[in-house]
Parts: C-alpha cells; sequence; structure tokens
C-alpha cells in the first residue's frame, strides 16, 4: 500500500515539476535510445549477414589455393576432376576474379570481372533477371553476363535491349547474353556481384592478368560432414602437389567466426550507447537531489506524520525509477525506429530484437535504482528538524 | 493516567567549537486530556522542547517517557511509528504540500500506517466536515485563506486519532479573529474528544485560553512540575 502510494505520489511530483522532469526523461530517452539502437543495429547486421547462409546452404565450401613454390600448379582439370575423384564431393565451382575500369560509351565504369564455369551460379543460387547464365558451352567466347548494376550504368549509356548487345572491354568485344537479378554480397559468395561483368572461366584465363585458379567452392553430399569434406579436399590435392597450401573453410566455421565478430561489434556498439546512457543516468541523479533539497520542507513534515526513512527513500527511488522507465520506453521506441531507419536505407531486412527491448527496460530501472540511491538515501537521512525548518 | 513525562532533560547544540545550552533540565509531566500551553520568548528554548516531546529531536540527557513508557532514541523504525500514531503535529506555517489537494494533505499520515486510499478518502473527508472545511476538500492549498489552511493541517494531525496534538505557534500567522476561531476549534477538540493538546506560544493571551500554562524562562520551566498540576 505505501508502495502504490510512493508510485502514484511518484508521478503527480514528476508531473508538478514539469521542466525538470522533461530534461531529466530526454537525458534517459537519448541513452536507452542509442544503446537499444546500437544493439538493434548489431542485431540487425548479423541477421543480414547470416541471411546469406540460409540462402547457399551450410553445405558449400570454400577452397583456396596457395602455391609453396613457382612450379606447383594446379590446372582447372585438377579442380573439375575432384568432383569424379572424391565421392564427398558433388560438385564445384571454381572462379577467377580481376577488377579494373573501362571507358564504354563516354563514361567510365569500374567492374569486377568474375571467370566462372556454368556451376557458379547455381551453387551461389543466384537469380537471373533476364537472358541466360553462362555454359559450359561457351568455353573461350567472348560472352559475359553483367551484374544488376553493371546492367543499369549500361541502360544508362543507351544499350538497349541489352541482351545481345556488344560492350568493348581492354581490346575485346564481349557480348551480353544476361542480366542478372539483385545480389547479396556475404556468405561464401564473391563479393561485388551486383557490379560484375561475369564470363566462362576460359575466357578469363587468356583476359585476365593473373590466370591461376586459386580458389574455389565445392558442394558437400548431404550424408557427408563438412569437417569430412574438409580432409577429403586436402588429401586430393597433397597427392596432386605437395607444394601446394590448400586452406578449406566451412559455412560453419564462417558463421562461427562472423558471430564472433558480432559480438564484439554488438558489445561495441553497446559500451557507446552506454556511455551516453551513463551521462544521462547522471543527469537523473542532479534532477533528483535538486528535487529532495528543493523539498525539504516537505521530507521533514513526513517524518514528522509518521514516515520511517525507509518510507522517503523509497520514495525517491520510486520517483528515480519512475523517471527513468518513463525515459527507458521512449527511448526503446526511438532505438527501434532509429534501426528501422538505419534498414531500410542500408536496404537490410528490419527486425525488432525483443531481447533489446528487455535489456532496455532491465538497463532504465537499474539507472533508476542506482542513480536514485545517493539522492534517495540522502533525503531519508536528514534531519527531520533541519529540514523541517527550511 | 500520564500522557507524557520528563525527567531533567537537558539540550546543548555545538556552536562552533562551544556549546549553547538550550534546554537546562526540564522536568515537566503532562495528564491525559490536558490543554496546556508553553511559553516562552523567542529563543528561549520552547520550540525545541516541542520537538523533543514529539519524538523528533533527541535530548542530550535526561529521560522521557511517552505514556508511561520509556523513550528509546536508537530505534528511528519504532520513533516513526509512535509520532504517526500517538502524535499530531500543527505548525505556524501549516506545511501543507501545495501540489496535493486538502483531502490529500489530510490523508499522509494515513498512508504511512498502510492504509489503501479509498478508506484513506474517506476518513480525510470526515476530519475535513470536523473541522468544517470540506467544502475546500478538493482545492490546494494556495486556493485557501490562511485560517482555512490551519484548519486543514489540523485535521491532518487528527486524522489519525492521535492521542495528543503537538501545536506550535498555531495562530502566529493568523490574524486575531481566525486565530480565536482556531483556538476554539482546539478547545472543541479537547472537550469533545478528549485529545490532550499542548500549544506552544508567545503570546500571553493564547496562553490565557489554556487550562494550564507552563513558562519557560532561560531553558527551565516555571512553575516546575511539582507545582504544575492540573485545576
Amino acid at each position: 500500500m505505501i508502495l502504490k502510494a510512493n508510485i502514484s505520489e511518484a508521478f503527480t511530483s514528476l508531473a508538478n515539476a514539469r521542466q525538470r522532469t522533461i530534461l531529466a526523461i530526454i537525458g534517459i530517452v537519448i541513452g536507452i535510445g542509442s544503446v537499444i539502437g546500437m544493439v538493434s543495429i548489431g542485431s540487425i547486421a548479423e541477421n543480414e549477414a547470416l541471411k546469406q547462409f540460409k540462402d547457399m546452404g551450410v553445405d558449400v565450401v570454400m577452397v583456396r589455393l596457395t602455391k609453396g613454390s613457382p612450379s606447383a600448379n594446379v590446372t582447372l582439370r585438377d579442380i573439375t576432376a575432384l568432383k569424379e575423384e572424391e565421392h564427398s564431393i558433388l560438385d564445384v565451382a571454381p572462379y577467377l576474379r580481376s577488377s579494373g575500369s573501362y571507358s564504354i560509351g563516354k563514361k567510365s565504369i569500374y567492374l569486377e570481372q568474375m571467370g566462372v564455369t556454368a556451376s557458379f551460379f547455381g551453387m551461389n543460387k543466384i537469380r537471373l533477371a533476364e537472358g541466360r547464365f553462362i555454359s559450359d558451352l561457351d568455353e573461350n567466347r567472348y560472352f559475359c553476363v553483367v551484374g544488376m548494376e553493371t546492367a543499369a550504368f549500361l541502360r544508362g549509356i543507351g544499350l538497349n535491349p541489352l541482351l545481345g548487345s556488344q560492350i568493348p572491354l581492354g581490346n575485346r568485344i564481349f557480348t551480353i547474353v544476361g542480366v542478372l537479378d539483385n545480389v547479396s554480397d556475404g556468405g561464401m559468395r564473391p563479393y561485388g556481384l551486383n557490379s560484375s561483368v561475369v564470363m566462362p572461366i576460359t575466357t578469363a584465363g587468356r583476359f585476365f592478368e593473373k590466370s591461376d585458379i586459386d580458389s574455389f567452392l565445392a558442394l558437400v553430399g548431404n550424408t557427408v560432414s563438412p569437417v569430412q569434406a574438409k580432409t577429403d579436399i586436402q588429401n586430393y590435392f597433397r597427392v596432386k602437389s605437395r607444394e601446394l597450401k590448400v586452406r578449406v573453410t566451412t559455412a560453419e566455421e564462417l558463421i562461427a567466426n562472423m558471430k564472433k565478430q558480432m559480438q564484439i561489434f554488438s558489445l561495441l556498439l553497446g559500451a557507446i550507447g552506454s556511455i551516453s546512457l551513463i551521462v544521462g543516468g547522471i543527469g537523473v541523479m542532479n534532477v533528483m537531489l535538486i528535487s529532495v533539497t528543493e523539498r525539504r520542507m516537505e521530507i521533514g513534515l513526513r517524518r514528522a506524520l509518521g514516515a520511517q526513512q525507509g518510507d522517503i527513500q523509497s520514495q525517491f527511488i520510486m520517483e528515480a525509477l519512475v523517471l527513468c522507465l518513463v525515459g527507458g520506453v521512449i527511448g526503446i521506441v526511438l532505438g527501434v525506429i532509429v534501426s528501422f531507419i538505419f534498414a531500410r536505407v542500408s536496404h537490410w531486412e528490419f527486425l525488432i530484437s525483443y531481447g533489446s527491448i528487455i535489456l532496455g527496460f532491465g538497463v532504465a530501472a537499474a539507472v533508476g535504482v542506482f542513480f536514485g540511491y545517493y539522492p534517495a538515501r540522502s533525503a531519508a537521512r536528514l534531519d527531520p528538524i533541519k529540514a523541517l525548518r527550511s | 493516567m500520564s500522557m507524557l513525562r520528563t525527567v531533567n532533560i537537558h539540550k546543548t547544540y555545538p556552536v562552533g567549537p562551544t556549546e549553547v545550552n538550550v534546554l537546562k533540565g526540564i522536568s515537566l509531566e503532562v495528564e491525559q486530556g490536558e490543554f496546556l500551553s508553553v511559553v516562552g520568548a523567542s529563543g528561549s528554548g520552547k520550540s525545541t522542547l516541542m520537538h523533543i516531546l514529539g519524538l523528533l529531536e533527541q535530548p542530550t540527557s535526561g529521560e522521557y517517557y511517552f505514556e508511561d513508557a520509556r523513550i528509546r532514541y536508537e530505534d528511528d523504525r519504532e520513533l516513526s511509528i509512535l509520532r504517526n500514531r500517538k502524535i499530531g503535529f500543527v505548525f505556524q506555517q501549516y506545511c501543507l504540500l501545495q501540489r496535493l489537494t486538502a483531502l490529500d494533505n489530510v490523508g499522509i499520515p494515513l498512508i504511512y500506517r498502510g492504509m489503501g486510499k479509498p478508506e484513506i478518502r474517506e476518513r480525510s473527508m470526515a476530519y475535513l466536515q470536523k473541522v468544517e472545511v470540506a467544502d475546500r476538500a478538493h482545492h490546494r492549498p494556495n486556493e485557501m485563506s490562511g485560517g482555512q489552511q490551519q484548519r486543514v493541517a489540523i485535521a491532518r494531525a487528527m486524522v489519525g486519532n492521535p492521542a495528543l496534538i503537538l501545536a506550535d505557534e498555531p495562530t502566529g500567522a493568523l490574524d486575531s479573529r481566525t486565530g480565536q476561531e482556531i483556538m476554539d476549534l482546539f478547545r472543541k477538540l479537547n472537550e469533545e474528544e478528549g485529545i490532550t493538546i499542548i500549544v506552544i506560544t508567545h503570546d500571553p493571551k493564547i496562553a490565557a485560553q489554556c487550562r494550564r500554562s507552563v513558562e519557560i524562562i532561560d531553558g527551565l520551566v516555571t512553575p516546575p512540575a511539582d507545582d504544575g498540576k492540573p485545576h
């Protein structure tokens, strides 16, 4: 009952000192808002990163080949033969990559260039907007598929329709056979497919300056564990060449790594938010101290009328708590709105992290109790007589 | 039966390196149902005495018996409960909380008894009626005259049905006609409800209206306790 009276007392007294209350609440709103905003953005980013794996599945491993000496050599044939010799591997998608700026028409564009086999598209779960993918029958021919952004650029300089159009890259003319749908980066996918031009790997081998195949994706059969596949791949290449270093990364390893990074990232964001929360908390403490000073007469009176020290203390803690919880609710809403805008601007999927909302309430309450404790205690310890005289 | 009894109470305050003796051995006995005034010039220590009688302050030495039980000052909880249940205060400046209505001001002591809101409101209203300001129940103090505010304060002192009301210069901030009304109200409460009332004042005219009067001169009670039996 006393508690209930203290809560309603907190609301009337806060409503009474409106200006001061609003200032203190703003501090908490910014503090809680930034913690919630930061944590939400963190989980949105994490979700986005993991989404690529959900798209591609976790049965793909990435293999990177590093030559130990110049004599070590691995051919396209060695890689494609992997799926025939090791039954744990269902398919492989070797690729070459390069990049450069080109002038097409009167404008220049920076392009990611990729040489791939037909299996590349399926394994990366890439969809077409129009035309067709590169096929294994396109070997050595100057055909290409362009990414979404590249396509937009080419349309912008007047190439329409794109399919069948020819574009000059360096001293070669490529014919466009397909346009890719939007591809999000992340997971095992090579970076920058939207701003790319993709050609047969055999063409790339002649067209790129550097033509050593140093990485490929491999699809692991679903009865085989990725760890088993990893050993199989390493054994296979050890036989081909002792000088070759083979690094196999499974999706699980990448996910684990990424989660670890995201945790650090979230922790960092949370820490930045916490700093403003501490500043907000100090604001609450300040307001509460002023409130105690201004209400010395009231405190003395309440003591005279029978309030125990604990009653006075809980009255002021309750006031700080109400202040922080009201600020906390507004802050949570604000933080969610900020993360929503952030997700919109970066074209990421928005999600509300319920954990962070609970965290927000918890933190707001903790801040209220923590920063309200000292003012409340000094109120409770006031000498009733001195308080009454003021 | 004894309402309260003090034995040789001293109170000294430290002032810089020295001490000031405010009360120099007060022995006072008050029976239940008395209507007593404590008169003294300003600085005589009468307010300090009231604070000690009201359990708001601890004497430097001496003993204090309230309803024949010796007061122990170590336990703040116990003192708070005694103040809450047994003592009502009336102050010169009314001491009403400006943000609360008259009704809510009256109810404050009952909050600390853990009483529910509907019951508090009901009782507060009954006491506002008793002091004849029920029509101002939903007004705030700054919408009331001084006399009305003091009546609300008296209702607050009485709402907990205390054994003792301590009034510190209750008419000090009022004109003489309103002051007289307040004194009449005290007399009525004393006669009809049997509440022990102690009025602290510097005004002999107010003191004359009480049934017994003691004076504090230079930190001592005159006449002394032995001669001060009620008459």
